[in-house]
C-alpha cells in the first residue's frame, strides 16, 4: 500500500543524538532542493551510507535534470547505517527520504542506483526498512514503481525482480522521460502491468518481469531471457545513448554535505566513455563511445561550480580524465586562475607516461600523496593479452619523471588471475615494483625515502567485455599466487596490498549468475549479509552459507568458464558493443594481439557507432 | 600580505540552531570555509604548497550544542566594509548556522580559541523526575570533591571543577507547552544556567557535567556568550574588543 507522505523528522530527530555521524541524517545542505512540492515525486536512492552515496555524480545528475522539470521533484535518500536502521526497526520508523523526510514509500517513483555488486544487499535491506514489497511482479498496485540503473546495470539479473524497470545506458533525458511515462499512466490509472508495458517501449529500458528465463542447450546454466509472449517487449534492449555531452549540464553537483564525506570536492566530468580497450574493464564496453567537453566549457563549469559551491578542490573526472584532447591545456588554465584562491584541481587517473606525469605535475596534486598508475599486469606478453597499451619503457619514463618532479611516493595497480596469467607474471609484478624504487633511488638519491605501493585486485571476469566467457581462480590458488608474488618482493621499499579473495568470489559469482543470483542475494540478506562493501561487515561465511541454503555453491559458479558461443544470462541487454567484436578480442587475445584505441587511430569495429547511430566526439587531436 | 595596510581580520558571530546543532566541529569549519567562499569574501591563504584559506575559531561547540554565540576571524589582505562582508556570507551560508554580526578588527590580535575563555550556557534537562533540588545535590557534592571524572571516549579524565565551574542557576520547568503535537514531549524538568572558564588544564563541557551527576545526558544545551576574562577579572566581549 501507498504510504501517507508526511514529515517524519520527528521521529529520527531524538535519535540523533545515540547514533554514529549523526549529519548523515540532517538533510538542508547548501544546494538542495527544499521545495518539494511535486505533485509528482520521485526519489533517488543510493544504496549505502550517506557520506559513501552523496559524491555520487549520477544521482546529482538526475537530481538536478529532475528538479528542473515541471511538475516533477527529486529527492535523495540513503541507506541508514547499521545503528540507525536498528533504531528504525525497533521503533517502526520507515525508511525516509533526505529534503521532507517522507517515507521512501510514500513517492510515486524510487530509483536506485547500481554501483556495483556489492550493493544487491543493501537493496534488499533499503526495500524492506521502507516497507516497499521486495519483488516487482508481487507490489500492490498503488506501492511506487522501483527502477534502477548505473553502471553495474549490466547483468542486473541477480537484482532484476526487485525492480520494475531497469534504465540502460545514460540517465540524461531518459530519466524523464520514465517519469513522465510513470505520472502519465498513473494520472490514467492503469496498471502496474500496463506501466511495465509502456515503460519497455522506451530506449534503453529493460522492465525483467516482462522476460521468461530459458535454460536449454544453447545456454550456460543459468539460461538466458526472452521477452513474455504477447509483452510486446523488445528481444534485446539496447542502451541509452547521449550523442554529446556538451549539451549537458557540466555542473550537475550542487550539494555541499556538511559531512566529510569519501571525495570532498566538486567533480566536473570532462568526457564520458573510454575506446582504450582494456579486455577486463566492463566501463570502457559499456560507456562508449567516447564524447569530450570542449575546454571552453570546462573551463567555465570549474569556475562557476567552485564559486557556488564553496569547495577548494575540482575533480576532473572521467574513466580516462589525461587522455582528453585538451587536457594539458585546460589544467595549465586553471591553474592559473585558480591557484591564489588555494584552489587544488585534482585528476583521478594518470596515463602511464611522461606525459601522464606532466599532466598530474600541473595539477598540482600533492606530491605527499604520491602519483598512482595501473600498468594491471606485471608483463608485457601479459600487458598484450588484456590490452594495456602502455610498455616497460613507459613505465621507466613515467616513473623517472614523476621522481624528478619531486614525488616520493609511487602507487601502482595491478590485477591478478586473468586469463592465461603464470608465476613468471605474478613475480614480474614484484620486480616491476622493484625496478620502480629502483629509479626512485637513483634519480632522488639513495637517501630519500622512496616508497612503492603496490595493490593488487583479483580479476572478476565482467559480462559485457572480451573476458565475459573467463572463470575466475579458486580461493585456494588465488592465495598461492599471492604468495608467489610476496616471496618475489624483497625490496623493503615495496608495499603489497591485496583486495580481499573472497569479497572477489561473491563479487564474481553475482557477475556470472543471471536471475538465479537473486536467490542468492535474499538468502545472502536473511543471513544478516549488508555492506558487503564494508570489509569490517563483509563476512564470507554468510556468503557461503547462503550459496549453500540454496544448494550451490559460490567457487563453482565463479570459476565456470562460458562456452564462447552459449547464450549469456545477459545477451537481452546490449551497450551497443557487438559480441562478435568481444569474441574476436577474446581470441586476439589469447594470440596476444593488443587493438589500438579508436580515438588514436581509426575505428576498430566495436559496432557502438552504428548501433546507436552516434560517434566518437572529440574537442581536438588526441595524442 | 599581512603587513599591507590594507590587512585586517574580520570577526564574526554566528549561530549554530535546530538540527544543525548535531554537527561536529570540523563540519561547522568546514561549512564556514564554503561559506566565505561562496560570499567571494577576500581572504589570506598559507604559504607553502597546500594554500589553506588563514581563519580562526572561536573554542569547539560539541556535538549535539547549540549556540547563539559561536566566532571566527577571518584574515582579509584588504578592507571590507563590515556590513557589505556580512550581507555576502548572510547570503552564502545556510540558516541554521547564519552570521548575525560582523566587525573589522587590527590584523594582529591574540587568536580567538585561547582568548575566549568564560562562556554562559543555558541547559535543559527535562523529566518528570528532575528538581531543582536533585540537581543543585549532585553539582554541590562534585563541587566539594573539586574535581569531575569521566571518561571520553574510552578514556578516563579528571577536570577541575573548582576552577572551571565558574557559578551556575536553577530554575524549575513546570509544563504548560501543549505545542508538543500530542508527540509526548516532556515539559517538567530544569532550566540550568552555566558560567564556565576555559583553563590551561581542560574547559568544562556542560553534557560532560550533567552526566557525571545526574548519570543522563540533557535534552538541550546552547552556548549564550562567550566572553574573554581579563586579569583583574572583567569580561571583554568578543565584539566590543579593541
Ligand atoms: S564503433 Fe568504431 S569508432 Fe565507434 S567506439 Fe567502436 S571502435 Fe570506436
Amino acid at each position: 500500500m501507498r504510504r501517507e507522505r508526511e514529515n517524519l523528522f520527528y521521529l529520527l530527530e531524538p535519535l540523533l543524538e545515540r547514533v554514529e555521524r549523526p549529519s548523515r541524517y540532517l538533510n538542508h545542505e547548501w544546494g538542495a532542493v527544499e521545495e518539494q512540492d511535486g505533485p509528482f515525486h520521485v526519489c533517488i536512492m543510493y544504496p549505502d551510507v550517506y557520506d559513501v552515496g552523496l559524491p555520487n555524480l549520477g544521482i546529482a545528475i538526475l537530481y538536478d535534470e529532475l528538479n528542473r522539470q515541471d511538475g516533477i521533484s527529486c529527492e535523495r535518500a540513503y541507506l541508514p547505517w547499521i545503528d540507525m536502521a536498528g533504531f528504525m526497526r525497533e521503533r517502526s520508523i520507515p525508511l525516509l527520504s533526505l529534503e521532507s523526510s517522507s517515507p521512501v514509500a510514500s513517492f510515486d517513483l524510487v530509483g536506485f542506483t547500481l554501483a556495483h555488486e556489492l550493493v544487491c544487499t543493501n537493496i534488499v535491506e533499503a526495500l524492506d526498512l521502507a516497507g516497499i514489497t521486495l519483488r516487482a511482479d508481487e507490489r500492490e498496485e498503488d506501492e511506487p514503481i522501483v527502477i534502477a540503473g548505473g553502471p553495474s546495470a549490466w547483468n542486473c539479473e541477480p537484482v532484476a525482480p526487485m525492480f520494475d524497470a531497469v534504465l540502460l545506458g545514460d540517465g540524461e533525458g531518459a530519466i524523464t522521460n520514465m517519469a513522465q511515462c510513470v505520472r502519465e499512466a498513473r494520472e490514467e490509472g492503469v496498471s502496474r502491468r500496463e506501466i511495465w508495458r509502456r515503460l519497455s517501449l522506451l530506449p534503453g529500458v529493460y522492465v525483467p518481469a516482462l522476460y521468461d528465463v530459458v535454460v536449454d542447450e544453447t545456454s550456460t546454466r543459468w539460461g538466458y531471457c526472452v521477452p513474455k509472449e504477447g509483452s510486446g517487449a523488445p528481444a534485446c534492449v539496447t542502451k541509452h545513448c547521449i550523442a554529446s555531452l556538451q549539451k549537458t549540464e557540466p555542473v550537475a553537483q550542487r550539494i555541499v554535505p556538511y559531512l566529510t564525506v569519501v571525495q570532498d570536492r566538486l567533480t566536473v566530468e570532462i568526457l564520458r566513455g573510454c575506446a582504450r580497450g582494456c579486455r577486463f574493464c566492463q566501463a570502457g564496453m559499456t560507456y562508449r563511445p567516447v564524447r569530450e567537453r570542449p575546454k571552453e566549457q570546462i573551463v567555465e563549469a570549474v569556475g562557476r561550480g567552485l564559486e557556488t559551491s564553496g569547495y577548494d578542490e575540482c575533480c576532473l573526472s572521467s574513466l580516462s580524465t589525461t587522455d582528453h584532447s585538451e587536457c594539458a591545456s585546460i589544467l595549465h588554465e586553471l591553474y592559473g586562475q585558480l591557484s591564489e584562491r588555494g584552489v587544488r584541481i585534482s585528476i583521478p587517473s594518470q596515463r602511464l607516461d611522461s606525459y601522464g606525469v606532466e599532466m598530474a605535475t600541473s595539477a598540482r596534486s600533492s606530491r605527499r600523496a604520491g602519483l598512482t598508475f595501473a600498468p594491471e599486469a606485471g608483463s608485457q606478453r601479459l600487458r598484450d593479452v588484456i590490452n594495456k597499451n602502455v610498455t616497460d619503457e613507459n613505465m621507466e619514463a613515467a616513473a623517472r619523471n614523476a621522481f624528478a618532479n619531486g614525488y616520493r611516493r609511487m602507487k601502482l595497480y595491478f590485477m591478478m588471475g586473468l586469463p592465461t596469467e603464470t608465476d613468471e607474471d605474478l613475480k614480474g609484478i614484484s620486480h616491476m615494483a622493484e625496478h620502480v624504487a629502483d629509479i626512485g633511488r637513483e634519480v632522488c638519491g639513495k637517501r630519500a625515502k622512496v616508497t612503492v605501493g603496490i595493490s593488487v585486485a583479483v580479476f572478476v571476469p565482467k559480462c559485457h567485455t572480451p573476458f565475459q566467457w573467463e572463470g575466475q581462480l579458486p580461493l585456494e590458488e588465488t592465495h598461492r599466487r599471492q604468495r608467489v608474488m610476496l616471496h618475489a618482493a624483497t625490496d623493503r621499499a615495496v608495499r603489497i596490498a591485496y583486495h580481499d579473495a573472497e569479497t572477489s568470489l561473491v563479487e564474481g559469482a553475482l557477475s556470472k549468475m543471471g536471475r538465479t543470483g537473486f536467490d542468492l542475494v535474499l538468502a545472502a540478506w536473511r543471513r544478516g549479509c549488508r555492506f558487503d562493501a564494508w570489509t569490517d561487515q563483509f563476512s564470507f561465511e554468510r556468503w557461503a552459507d547462503a550459496a549453500a541454503d540454496i544448494g550451490l555453491d559460490l567457487e563453482n559458479i565463479a570459476c565456470e568458464r562460458f562456452d564462447l558461443d552459449a547464450r549469456l544470462p545477459w545477451d537481452h541487454t546490449s551497450p551497443g558493443v557487438s559480441k562478435g567484436f568481444l569474441q574476436r578480442e577474446w581470441r586476439r587475445a589469447m594470440e596476444g594481439v593488443t587493438t589500438a584505441d579508436c580515438t588514436m587511430t581509426q575505428c576498430t569495429g566495436c559496432g557502438v557507432c552504428p548501433a546507436l547511430g552516434v560517434a566518437n566526439e572529440l574537442a581536438g587531436e588526441r595524442a | 600580505m599581512s603587513n599591507d595596510a590594507g590587512a585586517c581580520r574580520l570577526r564574526v558571530r554566528y549561530v549554530k540552531e535546530g538540527r544543525l546543532a548535531h554537527l561536529g566541529h570540523l563540519e561547522v569549519m568546514g561549512t564556514v570555509l564554503r561559506s566565505v567562499r561562496r560570499a567571494e569574501l577576500p581572504f589570506e591563504v598559507s604559504e607553502g604548497f597546500a594554500k589553506r584559506m588563514r581563519i580562526q575559531f572561536s573554542q569547539a561547540l560539541p556535538v549535539g550544542a547549540s549556540s547563539v554565540a559561536e566566532y571566527y576571524d577571518l584574515l582579509m589582505p584588504v578592507r571590507l566594509d563590515a556590513q557589505e562582508a556580512l550581507d555576502r556570507l548572510k547570503a552564502a551560508t545556510p540558516t541554521l548556522l547564519a552570521p548575525q554580526e560582523a566587525r573589522v578588527l587590527p590584523r594582529r590580535m591574540p587568536a580567538l580559541e585561547a582568548w575566549a575563555n568564560r562562556a554562559l550556557w543555558d541547559v535543559d534537562i527535562l523529566g518528570e523526575d528532575v528538581t531543582p533540588d536533585a540537581v543543585r545535590d549532585g553539582i554541590e557534592a562534585a563541587l566539594q570533591k573539586g574535581t569531575l571524572e569521566f571518561m571520553r571516549g574510552t578514556k578516563p579524565r579528571t577536570l577541575d571543577l573548582t576552577s572551571t565551574l565558574v557559578s551556575y542557576e536553577l530554575e524549575a520547568i513546570s509544563g504548560g507547552a501543549d505545542d508538543d503535537g500530542g508527540r509526548g514531549v516532556h515539559t517538567r524538568g530544569v532550566h540550568l544556567g552555566l558560567d564556565t572558564r576555559v583553563t590551561e588544564r581542560g574547559s568544562l563541557r556542560p553534557a560532560v557535567l550533567i552526566n557525571a551527576v545526574l548519570g543522563r545526558a540533557p535534552n538541550r544545551v546552547c552556548r549564550l556568550s562567550q566572553w574573554h576574562e581579563e586579569r583583574d577579572g572583567s569580561l571583554t566581549s568578543p565584539m566590543s574588543v579593541g
